[in-house]
């Protein structure tokens, strides 16, 4: 079962797939009706909370990436450092935690 | 079923990016190769080079880089023929550009467009939005250098990370 940060990331992993498919396929590869991705884009949306779900979506339209990686402890969205109380949790993917610079939602890589 | 290799129009915004077959060399390392494969399965073949990633610290986790892999999957498979596959993706979970490697003597099943057993595997993990806009390049010179046999046939023959370097710096 994966957690909201993961479904989160899932989501968006899902929204840049649907952006690159007709590129992919120029290049060669089969790849079948972008339908179906979007199909899966609607069921996992659905699994998302809804508060979780209209963020994600208001970031997006803002940024062209909803969630950004965290490197040193540094968003490299917007180069703030993140608080030391939030680094534990969001390291260990338990919550979803907007950077307190810009709003997006953090992804931690290291 | 048809299939088209080689690389046409490949970047977004017009960009033309010209990628050479050496320029490959900078997304491949040592602890993203495996000679000999362990896996007998499309699956176990994902997990086992999507694992790499993690033992490198490329990803920190492959659940979610393995979600992302094996939805592309579902829109046709990225077993392209000839004993090739090249799954891809790019994930919010990838900091960097980076292509693994690995050999399988035996095959396995990748519910390949010719359905034959794949030989050759190489995974291509991207960020969603590389600076460079890489990713695209990477995958139509990939394409292109493994639609030739004779790098194929190199590439089936290679046993370590010296001499799987070597094919690429050799390729016309
Ligand atoms: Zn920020």
């Amino acid at each position: 079962m994966l957690k909201h940060l993961e479904l989160l990331v899932a989501l968006q992993d899902l929204d840049v797939m649907i952006t690159d498919i007709d590129e992919v396929k120029q290049i060669g590869f089969k790849v079948g009706g972008k339908e179906k991705l979007k199909e899966a884009r609607s069921q996992l949306a659905e699994k998302l909370s809804k508060p979780l779900l209209y963020n994600y979506e208001n970031l997006r339209k803002r940024y062209k990436r909803a969630i950004i990686p965290v490197k040193d402890d540094i968003c490299l969205g917007c180069f703030m450092r993140i608080p030391t109380s939030l680094i534990t949790r969001g390291r260990s993917d338990q919550d979803v935690i907007n950077c307190e610079g810009c709003g997006r939602v953090l992804y931690w890589y290291d | 079923m048809q299939i088209v290799w080689g690389n046409k129009k490949h970047t977004k915004e017009g960009k033309d990016i010209k990628m050479e077959t050496k320029d490959l060399l900078d997304y491949f390392s040592e602890d993203l190769f495996i000679s000999q494969m362990k896996a007998s399965t499309k699956d176990a073949s994902l997990d086992e080079l999507a694992s790499l990633f993690v033992k490198s610290k490329i990803i920190r986790k492959k659940s979610i880089v393995l979600e992302m892999l094996q939805k592309r999957e579902t829109l046709g498979s990225t077993g392209i023929g000839k004993g090739v596959a090249i799954p891809h993706g790019r994930t919010t979970a990838a900091m960097d550009v980076k292509i693994a490697f690995g050999k399988s003597e035996q095959g396995m099943d990748f519910d390949s467009i010719d359905n034959k057993p794949v030989n050759l595997v190489f995974m291509v993990l991207a960020p969603p939005h590389d600076e460079n806009n890489r990713y695209l390049p990477i995958l139509g010179k990939l394409v292109e250098v493994l639609s030739g046999v004779k790098n194929r046939n190199k590439l089936k023959k290679v046993e370590t990370f010296d001499e799987f370097i070597q094919v690429f710096n050799g390729v016309d």
